[in-house]
Formats: structure tokens, sequence, C-alpha cells
């Protein structure tokens, strides 16, 4: 078994109302691809910002690169992030004043280091970029955006790359092309991705699938494929 | 429709907050300005002296001047067009002599009392000068006047020879009982009287506005150098026609009446109409300014949903209905609390002008419903008109933009812009060029050009910020952001420009004003060895006994009046000097051609240049009580502020002018002279060298300048934080998205700061701009001198002012935003 890249243990997360993770332990090895899915409601998108340390959880601990993170406060924890993590989120959150050479480099302008510049523009040209650095967001398609949100990730080296719904805005050839580059981010080189999705046909990408249901690990997969996926899914559902 | 535009409303509120605030400000100082201008407009004089006569007659208290064009129209037909233009007397003209006898010989005339109004200095028996309240002028009046009012004996009895009656209110304040002995001075000489009464009118001590002093009727024509009545009350039955009797002279009735008082005696209520004429001037076009933009940066901030309405099926018609509607509702919720803020807003500024002496004591707000409807209306109609304009672009926003993350609007418009900018640049620039700068309407077409200077830069705004916000790139990260957001910038360093340029325009002009009018007033007095001045001013023939003490070498005695002079058919009013020369020259006025003489009248350049007189030409005058005057203009001279237009014999002055007192005399005299004058003349001040202060009237005019530079300071001040916090409103989603890139909320807050910074360099840079042409010209038509600065002292604190609210304005709202939440739920 490889390193973990990232932990949850025993993770306990509450919203008024809701009990949103109710004890997750999950680890995600380093250089794989794993999926999180459930219904709507089962704390994946929790787990995800609970992990990436978008959110403190209430109990339990989070690991990320072997840190723990769960306690941190400001600004600490946003400096731990921005070095070890990178997003992709289905609405992409770029910047929309800056342009997509700009808003690749942010986060290591933001944590004051000095932009690999070489290996952006290599990243760029690998999401088939190339050429549009100058453009800005809004002039761009959404899965162009999308590349651009995935550029920005790679761009920084983070030891994880956690991707919200990547392709729910997309359409379903864009979001196999962007699923590709993922996929490839992983092979090629040795990223780590942990993505929630609610696609089963997504989910098939990754080597690993997770499933929650009411904010617990209730099932994995390993080498999925999208009928085993969606097997799976309708047996969680029907619990 | 309504109902859409209501829920609209309630959905924006944070948006919209903004635009309530600034509609309600407007609306507030639009309707308490107007309160002002109406209460002023409309005030009456607070007491009638002739209450107790039926009829008053008297002479008229203005110079009318007719004039008679005659238009020729087709088929031969002319038309005679007369046009009649009236100024305001400052004294009163006397009626002949023999006219209450002529009066009284009317059938159905019961009674007629031959009234004497004329303004004396008293001092009471501790040397104290007496005033009635709020420092009211005391009238002197023959004891015979006293039943006009009526006025009625409270202790004493009527005075003789040598005496007079004072009324309670004057006794109680100067501590002044019967028998005491006051001393009286009036332009034909200093009298002392012996108190052999108090009286007063029934239930009160006084009148507002005037004190009243009686002396006997055998008395009155030796101490005012009356030549007759200044007024006649009548008591006659009803219906009694004395049209036949009176010849030129005027019959009051009823309210009417006080305008036969001596016009001293009554509030000046026409120096605070233009006052207030430029409160509503500055307010309208800061609200309206201030509106314009913040309504137009509200519908900016809604450009997704309004794309959202028109994928619904939403055509851009029903569009702007919608942001109409919108406007008007919520402009017309505004009016409400606007309304009673601004009776606040009129009665503290009306109270700050009492307490300035820029408008009368007695002046009060009066509150009127019309005027605070029109209030209102006109910011209702303000904020539609914005809503419509800013409209006009953002509906024309593409339905499939509300299916992209986010909406800009189409960023056309740049021909309208460059249109708007060179129309009023051009009007700025005629202002400079072709109006006096330095006559009297030099302060407000300043203001005016300033404005226009202002709306032009306000329309090409992000064109004239995009280059400037080249500064930013030193700043990194957060000024690639702002040069990025140039748009945003602008919209955020206009107030700014705004709030500097109108207020900076104000206060250096005026400071340079007062500058250059002391200035003037030093030059003026260099000559002299000191100025005497005494306890509200000397007689004549005070001042002649004072030239004529051995040692004095040389004297200029000043008598300050009001002349009237009629250009283009219009009767204008001037500051003059009666001026009373002797021996060498104790009054420097930079005599630029022609000389003094005694008999001859002199005019300042300004007056020269506008009347097209030449030296040697008989000018008509007319005098503070009307007479008309022919004298030839013997000189021109230069140093005028301060000082006055005109210079006329004192003599002639003295029996005109309603008081006829001399202010200073400017004297030259052998070393040694000094004691003997204050030995010759106790009761006189004798300042040596220079050291006399500015005239009141420059002090008073720069009081009320910085009051409204304060309110509009205000104003814009409000403006300023109220646009930075709708567009950080606006910023949440960047904010969050760059949180999410891993920015830490101290890097959000640096980048906020370095965006205001840029902002309020910008802001700065423009708005000195501005100022600089805009005073720079002002400053060239006055002397010649070009500066930009005027005082560094009040520039520097006016910029510092500004990019300390500006950096405020830019990074408070951010910490408040970033403050609040965590940071997934923003994602």
């Amino acid at each position: 078994m490889r390193n973990t890249v990232v932990d949850l243990f025993d993770v306990v997360k509450c919203y008024p109302g809701v009990r949103a993770l109710d004890g997750v332990s999950a680890g995600f090895a380093a250089g794989t691809f794993s999926a999180v899915m459930g219904p709507s409601g089962s704390g994946k998108s929790t787990l995800l910002h609970c992990a990436a340390g978008l959110d403190r959880p209430d109990s339990g601990q989070v690991k990320l690169g072997g840190h723990e993170i769960g306690r941190l406060r400001e600004p600490k924890l946003t400096e731990t992030r921005r070095r070890l993590v990178g997003f992709v989120f289905q609405t992409y959150n770029l910047l929309d004043s800056l342009s997509v050479w700009h808003n690749v480099l942010l986060p290591q302008r933001l944590a004051g280091v000095r932009p690999d510049r070489a290996w952006a523009r290599e990243v760029v040209r690998r999401v088939g970029l190339s050429g549009r650095e100058n453009d800005r967001p809004a002039q761009l398609s959404g899965g162009q955006r999308q590349r651009v949100a995935l550029a920005r990730a790679l761009a920084a080296r983070p030891e994880v790359i956690f991707a919200d719904e990547p392709t729910g805005a997309l359409d379903l050839a864009t979001g196999r092309e962007v699923l590709g580059l993922l996929r490839e981010a992983v092979d090629e080189l040795g990223t780590t991705i942990v993505m929630v999705t609610h696609d089963p046909a997504a989910a098939a990408w990754a080597d690993r699938v997770v499933f929650l249901a009411d904010g617990r690990v209730v099932a994995q997969l390993d080498n999925p494929s999208a009928e085993k996926v969606a097997a799976q899914m309708t047996a969680v559902s029907a619990r | 429709m309504i109902r859409l535009a209501i829920g609209s409303l309630r959905r924006h509120r944070g948006v919209y907050a903004g635009t309530f605030l600034a509609a309600m400000l407007a609306v507030a100082l639009l309707a308490g300005a107007g309160m002002l201008l109406f209460s002023v407009l409309t005030a009456k004089p607070p007491a009638d002296r002739f209450a107790a006569a039926p009829l008053v007659v008297s002479g008229a208290r203005q110079v009318s001047v007719a004039t008679e064009t005659v238009k020729h129209k087709k088929e031969g037909k002319t038309k005679l067009k007369r046009k009649v233009k009236n100024e305001r007397l400052t004294g009163a003209g006397t009626l002949p002599a023999d006219l209450p006898a002529r009066i009284a010989a009317v059938p159905g005339v019961t009674g007629v009392v031959a009234d004497a109004a004329f303004p004396v200095q008293v001092a009471g028996p501790d040397g104290m000068p007496l005033r009635g309240t709020d420092g009211a002028p005391v009238i002197g009046h023959g004891w015979r006047s006293a039943v006009l009012t009526p006025y009625q004996l409270r202790s004493g009895h009527p005075p003789a020879h040598g005496e007079a009656v004072i009324d309670a209110d004057l006794a109680a304040r100067g501590r002044v009982a019967v028998s005491d002995t006051l001393h009286v001075t009036t332009r034909t000489g200093e009298y002392s009287v012996r108190v052999s009464g108090i009286a007063a009118p029934a239930g009160r001590d006084g009148l507002a506005a005037q004190g009243a002093l009686f002396l006997a009727d055998g008395d009155v024509a030796a101490v005012s150098g009356l030549a007759g009545p200044t007024a006649v009350g009548v008591f006659a039955r009803p219906g009694v026609e004395l049209g036949g009797v009176v010849g030129d002279a005027e019959v009051y009735t009823g309210d009417d009446r006080v305008r036969a008082d001596l016009p001293g005696a009554l509030p000046d209520y026409v120096g605070p109409i233009s006052i207030f004429g430029f409160v509503i001037g500055i307010t309208a076009f800061a609200a309206v300014f201030v509106l314009t933009g913040t309504v137009a940066l509200g519908v900016r901030q809604r450009l997704r949903e309004l794309a959202l309405l028109r994928t619904a099926g939403a055509t851009p018609g029903q569009l702007r209905r919608l942001l109409g509607l919108e406007s008007v509702v919520l402009a017309a919720l505004a009016a409400l609390p606007a309304a009673p803020l601004g009776i606040v807003f009129a009665r503290v500024v009306a109270a700050r002008f009492r307490a300035l002496h820029a408008v009368p004591a007695q002046f009060s707000v009066r509150v009127n419903l019309p005027v605070m409807l029109l209030g209102a209306l006109a910011g209702v109609l303000v904020t539609f008109v914005a809503a419509r304009i800013a409209a006009r672009r953002s509906v024309r926003i593409a339905p499939t933009q509300a299916l992209t993350e986010t909406a800009t609007a189409p960023t056309g418009g740049l021909v309208p812009r460059v249109l708007v900018a060179l129309v009023t640049t051009g009007g700025a620039t005629a202002i400079l060029t072709f109006v006096p700068l330095g006559g009297p309407l030099g302060m407000g077409m300043s203001f005016v050009s300033s404005a226009l200077l202002l709306c032009a830069v306000a329309a090409l705004g992000p064109y004239l910020v995009r280059p400037l916000t080249i500064a930013a790139r030193p700043l990194g990260l957060a000024g690639m952001l702002a040069r990025a957001e140039y748009r945003r910038v602008a919209a955020l360093a206009v107030p700014l420009v705004l709030m500097f340029g109108i207020n900076a325009t104000m206060l250096l002009n005026s400071t340079l004003l007062g500058k250059l009018t002391e200035q003037d007033q030093v030059a003026r007095d260099a000559v002299a060895t000191a100025q005497v001045t005494g306890p509200g001013g000397l007689p004549l023939s005070t001042a002649r006994r004072l030239v004529a003490t051995p040692g004095v070498t040389g004297a200029a005695a000043l008598l300050p009046t009001r002349v009237i002079a009629v250009k283009g058919g219009k009767p204008e009013d001037y500051p003059a000097q009666g001026l009373l020369a002797a021996g060498q020259s104790a009054l420097d006025l930079d005599v630029r051609s022609g000389a003094y003489a005694a008999d001859g009248v002199g005019a300042s350049e300004a007056m020269v240049r506008q009347y097209g007189w030449k030296v040697g030409q008989v000018v008509p005058l007319w005098l503070a009580d009307g007479v008309p005057v022919r004298l030839r203009l013997t000189m021109v001279y230069a140093r005028a502020r301060g000082f006055g237009d005109l210079v006329l014999p004192a003599g002639l002055v003295a029996a005109h002018d309603p008081s006829g007192l001399i202010s200073t005399v400017g004297l030259r005299y052998t070393p040694g002279t000094a004691q003997r004058l204050l030995a010759d003349f106790p009761s006189l001040r004798v300042t040596p060298a220079v050291g006399a202060a500015a005239t009141g009237d420059a002090s008073e005019q720069q009081g009320a300048w910085e009051l409204m530079v304060v309110i509009s300071l205000g104003f814009t001040a409000i403006a300023v934080v109220n646009t930075s916090a709708i567009a950080t409103a606006s910023r949440r989603r960047e904010y969050a998205d760059l949180r999410l890139a891993g920015a830490t909320v101290g890097q959000l807050h640096r980048m906020a700061g370095a965006e205001a910074l840029v902002t309020v360099f910008a802001g700065l840079l423009l708005g000195a701009a501005v100022t600089g042409v805009v005073v720079g010209a002002f400053s060239t038509a006055q002397d010649g001198a070009l500066r930009w600065l005027v005082d560094p002292a009040t520039y520097a604190a006016m910029a510092g002012g500004v990019a300390v609210l500006g950096l405020l304005a830019g990074t408070l709202p951010a910490r408040l935003l970033l403050r609040r939440r965590g940071l997934a739920t923003e994602a």
C-alpha cells in the first residue's frame, strides 16, 4: 500500500439540525485518483471541505501530507492549504478580472513564491490552452474554463487536488475531456486527486470509489466500471 | 409589474440600501435648501413700527429705472415695451417738509405725524455702546413718532430740549436709568443727552431688530441733519384718498407699512437670498451627481439578474420599465424620512448662518409643505432619470449572458461619454475665458466651471482612470487586480474627485480672496502713520478737527456707503467710500489714471471696465437715500478689494448716507503727535501703522463660504463611503474566489488597501487637475498672478482629508465583509 496523502480519522461535522459527517475515516493514497460518491445530502461535499481545510471538523483528525490541519487556525490554515492543496470546482471560481495566465499563477503569487513559469507553461500546454494565455475567463467556453482551473491547480504542484463536481456544469463530451485530463495528471504527473461526483460515468475514471450515505462511509470499490458504480449507488440509495 | 419591482427591491436590500441612503440625503438637502430659500424669500419684517397708523406715506425706498424699447412688428405696427428694474436703497430719502401740512388738509384726515428715522450711535454712562436685541441698531426719532407704534412711557417724562427717551429693552441692556447721561453720535456731531424717561410698546420691552431713542421734536432736525420727514403717519377715516397731495411719494397700508421704515432698521434679506440660492445650487449639483452615480452602480450590480429576466422572456422595454418603477418606489420611500431630515438640515444651517451674521438674527426657517414635496419630487425625478440612463445600456445585455458566470454590460457608449465631456469642458473653458472672474460673479462662476469639469471627469471616468492605474504596478498582485478592475477604481475615484474638486475650489478661492483683500488693505494703509477709529464711527466734524490737529501732515477719512449705478437699464448697488483727504496722501489706492479731486468721483478698474467710463467723463450715480448726482470721473484706482468700487466726496456721502459716520481716519503726523491726539480725543482709538483687520463684510462672506464647504464636504464624504460600500458588496464573490485560490484574510485586506491607494491616487490627481485649472484661472483673473495651491496648509489638509476618507472607505467595508461567515459557504 502506498503512502496516504489525505487521512481522515473519525471526523464529525454538524450543521444546525444536520449531522453531515458522522464519524468518517478514510485515507487517499498518493498518486491515485479517488472518487467520493453518494446521494444528495450524504455529506460528500462536507467531506471534501473538511479534507481540504476549507471547513473545520467538530471532532476527529484530518491529516494533509502528514500535517494535522483539523485544529489549525487562520491564517496558518490558509497557508498550509495553499501549499498542499489545489482545487477544481463545478463553478470554476476563476477571477474574471485576471487573464488565463495570471489565474494559473495566482496561487503561487498569493503564497509569495516565485512562480515556476516553465512548469506553468507546460501545464497550460497539456490542458490544451496554449495561445489563450492572455484571454479573460469570460471569453472562454465552460470546458475551457475548467481546463484553466485544472491548470491552476496543477501549476502549484500540490500534494493533492480536490475536485468538486468538476464536470457538473459541462456537457458530456467536454466533461469526458476534463476527466481524461484529470486521469492523465494522475498517470503521467503522479498527482493525487480526490473528486466528489454524483455521476457514475465520471466516477468510473477513478482508481477507487468511496460511497457515503447519511454522513458515513458505507462502501468502497476498487477499479470501478460505470455499471458497477451505478449498481452500488442504487444499493446505497435504497438503504 | 409593480409587484415585481417591490419584490426585486426586497431581494436586493443590500444594494438598494446605498441608493436609498443617497436618495434620502439628496432629498433632504434639496428640501432643506429649498426651505431656506423659501423662508428668506417670504421673510416678513419682525415688527411694524407704524402699527398704530392706518396709512403711512414715504419716499421710494428703491431706485427704479424704466427702459422703453420699441419693437417693430410686421405690417408696420410698432409695440412699445416698458421694462422697470429696481434696486433697493440702503438709506431713506426725505419728503418735502410741507407735506404733513398738505396731507392734514385733506378732508377725512384726523391726524398727521411727521416721522424722522435716523441711525444713532449711543454709548451708555459707562462708555459701552448700546445695541438692541441681537446687536440691532439704535434708531433715533422725534418724540411725536412714539404714537405711531405706539410707545408709552413707563417712567419719567417726555424729552425736553437736550433730553431723550429710550426703549425699555435698551435701558435694561445698558443698565440705563432715568437721568443718566447718554453719549449720542450722529453724522451731525456728538451730543450728550439726559435720559428723561423709559418707554415701550404695549406688551413688549422694544421692537425686534431696532432699538428706539426719542429726542425732543425740536432737536430732531439739528441732530439728524434731515431736511424733512422720512415718513408721514396718517390717521384718517377709511376710504380717504391721498393720491392727490402726496405726489411721487408712496402710500402704504396694512403689512406694507413697514416698507416706509428706514431700510437699515429692517433685517436685510437680500444678501441671504443669493447665499441660499448658492446653497441650493451646490447641494442640487452634488445631490444629482452623487445620486446618478449611485443609481448607475446599483443597476450594474444586478446585471446577472437582468440577464436572467431576459431569458425568462422579459423584453428590454419591460426591464427599463422595471428599473424605472423600482427607482420611483425607492426614491418615494426615501423621501419619507428625508422630509423631516431636511427640516433639521435647514434649521442647523440657518442657526450657523445666524451665528456668522450672514443672515439677520431674526431669520427663522419656515416649514412649507409644497417646498418639501417639490424637493421630494426632484429627488424622485433625478433617481428615475438616472435609473433610465443606467438601464439604457444594461438592458441590452444578451439573454445568453445569464447562463455564463459573469454578466458584463456592453461597454459601448464611448461616443456619448466623449460628447458629454466635450460639451461640459467647452462650457467650463468658455466661462473661465469670457466671464470676468475678478468681478462679483467670480466665485459663483468659478464654482459652475468646476462643476462642469467634474461632469466631464465623471463622463470619462474609466478612460481617465485607466492610465493612472499604472501607479499600481509596484503593488504586485493587488495592483494587478486594481488595474484589471479599472472600472471599479473609476467608480470609486469619481466621488473622491467630486469631493476634492468642488470643496478645494470653493475653499481655495475664498481663501485667496480673503488674502488678497487683506493684502490690499495693508497696501492701502501702508502710507499712513496711524489709523484712528471711534466706537461706532465718528462724525465728519470730528474728523475735520482731527485733521486740523497740529502735527498732522496728511489724512484720509473714509465713510463707507452704498452707491447705485445703472448698467444697461439695470440699477446695481456697489460698495463705495466717501473720502476726505488732506495734506500728504494717507491712503494708497494704487491710482492708475487721473488723480484724486475733492469734488470728483473715483472708480475701480473693474467698474471702469464694466461701464466703459473714461477719466473726465461725467457719470450718473444714485446715493444711498436715492438722490441722483452727476459727478466727474477724476481717478481710476486698482486697490479696490475690501474697500469699494467708487470714491465720492465725504461731505456728499455724509449728507445722504443714513448713518453718515466716518469709519476710519488714516493719519500721517510728526513724532509726538500721537500723545496730543489721545489727549484731545479721549474716546478715539489710535492704532499706529497697519494692523486694521479686514472689513467685516469680507470675513462674513468667507465664513458663509466655509460653512457651505462644510455642508458639501459632509455630503460628498457620505457619497464616497456609500459608493464604496455598494462596490464592496459586489466584491463578495471575488473575495471568495481569492480565498479559494489560497489568499489569507490578511492578504485580502492588503489588496483592498492597495486598491484604495490606487483609487485615492487617481481621485486626488484628477481632483487636483480640476482644482488647478479653476483656481489658476480665478487667481490669474484677480491680480494676474498664477497660483495653484493658494494656501499650502489648506490644500494639504483638504488632500489629506480626502485621502484618509478614501482609504477608510476602501478598506473598512472589506473588513466588515470578511469578518462574516466561513469560507466553504461562500464557495
